[in-house]
């Protein structure tokens, strides 16, 4: 089974606290949404949870393993996957290229030829495959982005977080993308993503993370979470005289949640 | 894709052929062919390490000289003798002594040759082997300095490396006794006794054995690249090149690749200068200069960095330019210095390639054959899948310009 | 044991302890689960400190770690080092004679501030173009030239500052021309892979600019004579002399001796640093630069052109390193090579002080200043002493690279 445990993790760059004391456990392949204002400190938790970036204190374990102390790429290896906000396709290397590189990195005594075939079908999947030969820097924006996401089939991690997958995409590929999610999540993947697409996130995760200020604020069911004040106080302000001090408060919501 | 192969190959015929009897066509030349040759195999190595790998060295002429010192040094210090000296710094090894001649004794094994029993062997290293140790050396110092600096963001190997050339020019010319200083370091011909081959005698100053010997190394180092970049190594160097996080998101060893990359062609480097040396005869610390690293990447990037052989085409014939634009020139009464002039050209010529064909001026008509009909195969393929939005249709000027 | 070896060893001991404290520390604190953030760092220190023992007592404790674990094991190590340094070599002139370290300190501190001066314009350049000039040693180097032709040639009876004047807008026009020329490009997305080519062509100046100087003004050295003669001032020196000057040297309470062009130099400097200060945080243009250099976008946004700061940057820190050229000449003898040493030297400054910092930059030369002093002066072999005068630097630039790559000062990123 699938298991993540943030257990208080901060991340101070130099007196910043752009990430402070966060804990939460995933178990099984939830679907998670994690959502907050500019600056609340989504990208750094990915940052940590992939390995990126080391916290400053507090431990991340991911199928029993302690994950913080490892560099990302055995990270990647226990089974975890992240896609960029900015979207990060080799460029130029073909789009056969950019799939091949996951898989013959978790698979060291593979050869090339064997992957082909796997990738020609997540090309599929992702309506690129008419693409293969072509640089990735020739695709649109939009193409890249599944480009991504087709790495990451390839790759093939338990775990996926997904940094802004809708942002600044066609609504055609858009859909393509909904589907990727609700597809792979079907086939026991769990999923963080990070979205400022309210709507999108309110209907496709089934928890909502919710960060403010570095905090977790929230942590619970979607429709719960849209009641919270907390959550409310963060997106709208308060009107209290420290507005950009968010309220310390107990976590309300139990942060399992069978699925 | 047939034809592709076929032209492809005929290519690689018809090139090697012509490196092959270069030697008959200018016998005159042979000594800048051998040098033409060793730049060729720097600037492909370089252009591997920079072009493929996007790690950016400055000292990779240091690592050549690293790999002629140590052939040189060899060949000056170390001798194999069947009797103990008595005198020297030696080692037993079976039935033969390791001697190393001191530094501060260089006389010691002539002294010991008197007292030594008739029939006692004294033999140097061949060259094959002392240039092998070179290499050894080279990829030492490689390793050493990738797990230092390659950890790091890009610009501090740039940074490490021009310091580190710098010094090693620095020590070897502070270390006279050792490696004889500015005035250079003595090193024997390749083939010190001459050689024998189809009936026909190599005088052991004879440029021709040189030549071949350099071709060589040449062809087995572009075929060792050629192999190593299509292989999964040459994908995850350039997905490290392209984004070395997101290469490290999808499970690829960063660190280890970069630092198996600068080793590999630390040794490269390596190789080459040992032949040089030998061949040369006479290294200085010069040949490190800042001076013929920025010869080495104008080739490079003139040839075009992101292809081996363009960086080799591109070194053999800014090599023989070099050499053709040495004479002065002279307009009436006014005389102009050329020796210096032309570099003072390759610079500016690197820089302008550089600002506005970032791909060389080589590599452009390479990728123009390779890559002929990658673009109508997408186009032909798009125009049947009805489904592709057409909003999302992919910018196809950039990579027909490409 | 006989007497230099004990150096050695002492190097040795704190190399071996350093390197199992710095690898096994974070095993032990992440077996524990504890947190790991600088152990590595913190147990190099205390292995080369302490050794085993200290090692030892900290993987039994595992107590919380802060920054002040590393300064004072630092200092530590720095005293094993000076005792098993005065052990080895009890003649040395290090060793015997307080006046001859304080003068050499003394004379790092001032060479010091000028190599600060020059990591100054390359730390400028980075923060706000985010590149690393490697044609930098070549400004620095032209600088010198131009006050020698200006001084020596062109004009020869001339205030030599005025050669310092056209040095600073020799460099400073040069500067803004390669910017336009070659840098712009990358920030209007006419250039590809801006971060490999901005390291490119900049060598590539490097490379220009040397020929060019070569061709132009040939090989042989120029030497350009101190710029000012400082009038004597002598005072008995039974009344607690402070100062004694003569044309050429100038003495600090009988103790310290330094040349007087460097005098010249160091005031050089610090008149410079005051302006710069000034300009950086007191005018509209400094303050605008600084925005910059922490947020493009927010900076444009407010109204500040960045591309026309780009410019200014580059060609500020190319005046820079040509001032401080200006300033040196009169001190060393010049030839068109002159910038390798000296660019390498702003290199180990900027990653000693930390990438993008600008009182790194300062400190850094001080520092550097002082250490290749003391090892120009303290090494016995006094040849081999001068000529490995750059290797001091490479030392320092290793031990921040395997210790704290992000330099003192740098900001982790």
């Amino acid at each position: 089974m699938i298991k993540l445990d943030v257990n208080h993790v901060s991340k101070n760059f130099g007196g910043l606290l752009a990430v402070n004391r966060v804990s939460f456990q995933v178990r099984g392949p939830e679907l998670i949404g994690l959502i907050g204002p500019n600056g609340a400190g989504k990208t750094t938790l990915t940052n940590l949870l992939s390995g990126a970036l080391k916290p400053t204190n507090g431990t991340i374990y991911m199928n029993e393993q302690r994950i913080d102390v490892l560099p990302p790429y055995k990270i990647a290896a226990v089974g975890l996957g992240r896609t960029f906000q900015v979207t990060r396709a080799f460029r130029r290397m073909t789009v056969m290229e950019n799939l091949l590189v996951p898989a013959l990195a978790m698979h060291p005594a593979a050869r090339q030829r064997q992957f082909v075939e796997k990738a020609k079908e997540v090309a599929e999947f992702l309506t690129i495959d008419h693409l293969l030969n072509e640089y990735a820097r020739a695709l649109s924006g939009g193409q890249q982005k599944l480009l991504e996401l087709g790495r990451l089939l390839m790759l093939d991690p338990d775990f996926i977080i997904l940094d802004e997958p809708f942002a600044g995409v066609h609504p055609k590929l858009m859909e393509i993308i909904y589907e990727y999610i609700i597809q792979t999540n079907k086939n026991g993947k769990a999923f963080i993503i990070i979205s400022h697409d309210m709507e999108t996130i309110f209907t496709l995760s089934q928890r909502l993370l919710v960060m403010a200020f570095g905090e977790l604020i929230a942590d619970g069911p979607p429709a719960e979470v849209r009641k919270d004040p907390a959550v409310i106080e963060a997106y709208l302000g308060s009107d209290s005289d420290k507005p950009w001090e968010p309220k310390r408060r107990a976590k309300r919501n139990g942060s399992k949640i069978e699925s | 894709m047939r034809n592709m192969k076929l032209l492809k190959t005929l290519t690689w015929v018809v090139g090697t052929g012509f490196l092959i009897i270069l030697p008959f066509l200018i016998p005159t030349r042979m000594h800048v062919a051998v040098i033409a040759l060793y730049y060729a195999i720097l600037a492909s190595s370089w252009a591997l390490l920079a072009g493929y790998g996007g790690q950016f060295s400055f000292a990779h002429m240091a690592f050549a000289g690293l790999g002629a010192y140590t052939a040189g040094l060899i060949g000056k210090f170390i001798r194999f003798t069947t009797a103990p000296t008595g005198l020297c710094t030696e080692f037993s090894m079976g039935d033969w002594w390791l001697v190393v001649q001191d530094a501060g004794s260089p006389t010691c094994l002539e002294t010991a040759k008197a007292a030594m029993p008739v029939g006692a062997l004294i033999v140097k290293l061949p060259a094959w082997l002392d240039i092998t140790m070179g290499i050894i050396v080279g990829g030492l110092f490689g390793l050493l300095i990738g797990a230092l600096v390659l950890r790091l963001r890009r610009t501090y190997l740039a940074l490490f490396t021009i310091a580190f050339a710098e010094i090693l020019r620095t020590v070897i010319n502070a270390e006279r006794d050792i490696t004889g200083g500015p005035g250079g370091l003595k090193v024997d011909p390749l083939f010190p006794n001459g050689l024998t081959i189809f009936g026909r005698t190599f005088e052991a100053a004879d440029k021709l054995p040189s030549y071949y010997v350099m071709l060589v190394l040449f062809l087995a180092v572009l075929a060792l690249m050629y192999w190593l970049v299509g292989s999964r190594f040459g994908l995850f160097i350039r997905s490290i090149r392209e984004d070395e996080e997101a290469a490290a998101s999808l499970g690829v060893n960063v660190v280890r690749y970069k630092i198996l990359l600068f080793t590999i062609t630390a040794m490269i480097a390596a190789a080459a200068g040992g032949v040089y040396a030998h061949f040369v005869r006479v290294i200085a610390p010069n040949m490190m200069v800042i001076k013929e690293m920025s010869v080495v990447i104008a080739m490079a990037v003139i040839g075009g960095m992101e292809s081996l052989l363009g960086a080799a085409i591109g070194a053999i014939i800014i090599e023989f330019a070099l050499e053709q634009l040495r004479s002065d020139i002279t307009i009436g009464s006014f005389s102009i210095n050329m020796t210096d002039w032309r570099l003072v050209v390759f610079g500016a010529l690197l820089m302008i390639t550089l600002r506005f064909w970032g791909n060389g001026l080589i590599f452009p008509i390479i990728q123009r054959i390779t890559r002929r009909g990658v673009a109508e195969e997408t186009v032909a393929k798009r125009v049947q899948p009805a489904s592709t939005p057409t909003a999302e249709a992919p910018v196809m000027e950039q990579e027909v310009e490409a | 044991m006989n007497y230099p070896s004990i150096f050695w060893y002492a190097v040795l001991w704190i190399i071996v302890w350093g390197a199992v404290g710095a690898l096994v520390t974070p095993r032990v604190y992440a077996r524990k689960d504890k947190f790991t953030h600088q152990t590595a760092m913190i147990g190099a220190f205390i292995g080369g400190a302490f050794g085993p023992v200290g090692l030892i007592i900290l993987w039994v404790l595992t107590p919380q770690l802060s920054a002040k674990w590393i300064l004072a094991s630092g200092l530590v190590v720095l005293l094993w080092l000076g005792l098993a340094f005065s052990r080895a070599d009890p003649d040395n002139l290090c060793v015997t004679s307080g006046s001859f370290v304080a003068t050499q300190l003394a004379n790092g501190l001032v060479i010091g501030s000028i190599y600060g001066l020059m990591a100054l314009g390359l730390t400028l350049i980075f923060s706000i173009l985010g590149i690393v000039s490697f044609a930098h040693g070549e400004f620095y180097m032209l600088g010198g030239m131009v006050t020698y032709y200006f001084t020596q040639v062109f004009f020869p009876e001339i205030n030599p500052l005025w050669g310092v004047l056209a040095a600073a807008l020799f460099t400073f026009v040069l500067g803004s021309i390669f910017e336009l020329l070659f840098l712009r490009p990358m920030i209007t997305g006419q250039i590809e892979r801006p971060g490999e080519y901005a390291i490119l062509v900049t060598f590539g100046l490097a490379f220009f600019l040397q020929y060019t100087t070569l061709s132009l003004v040939g090989a042989s050295p120029k030497k350009v004579p101190r710029f000012f003669d400082y009038p004597k001032v002598e005072v008995p020196p039974d009344s607690g002399a402070i100062l004694k000057m003569t044309p050429g040297n100038v003495t600090f309470f009988d103790i310290i001796s330094i040349p007087s062009p460097r005098i010249t130099a160091l005031i050089i400097a610090l008149i410079l640093l005051a302006a710069l200060l000034y300009f950086l945080y007191r005018t509209w243009t400094g303050k605008a630069l600084r925005a910059v250099s922490q947020d493009r976008q927010a900076a444009a946004v407010t109204g500040i052109n960045p591309k026309r700061m780009n410019t200014l940057a580059f060609s500020l820190g190319g005046m820079l390193a040509g001032i401080s050229g200006a300033a040196l000449v009169q001190v060393f003898s010049w030839v068109p090579w002159v910038g390798i040493p000296a660019s390498s030297r702003s290199f180990v400054i900027i990653v000693l002080g930390g990438m993008g910092s600008l009182p790194g930059a300062f400190i850094g030369g001080l520092i550097l200043g002082v250490v290749e002093a003391l090892g120009a002066g303290c090494v016995p072999d006094p040849n081999r002493a001068a000529a490995y005068l750059p290797a001091y630097g490479m030392i320092i630039l290793v031990l921040v690279l395997l210790l704290k790559p992000t330099g003192l000062f740098g900001r982790e990123l």
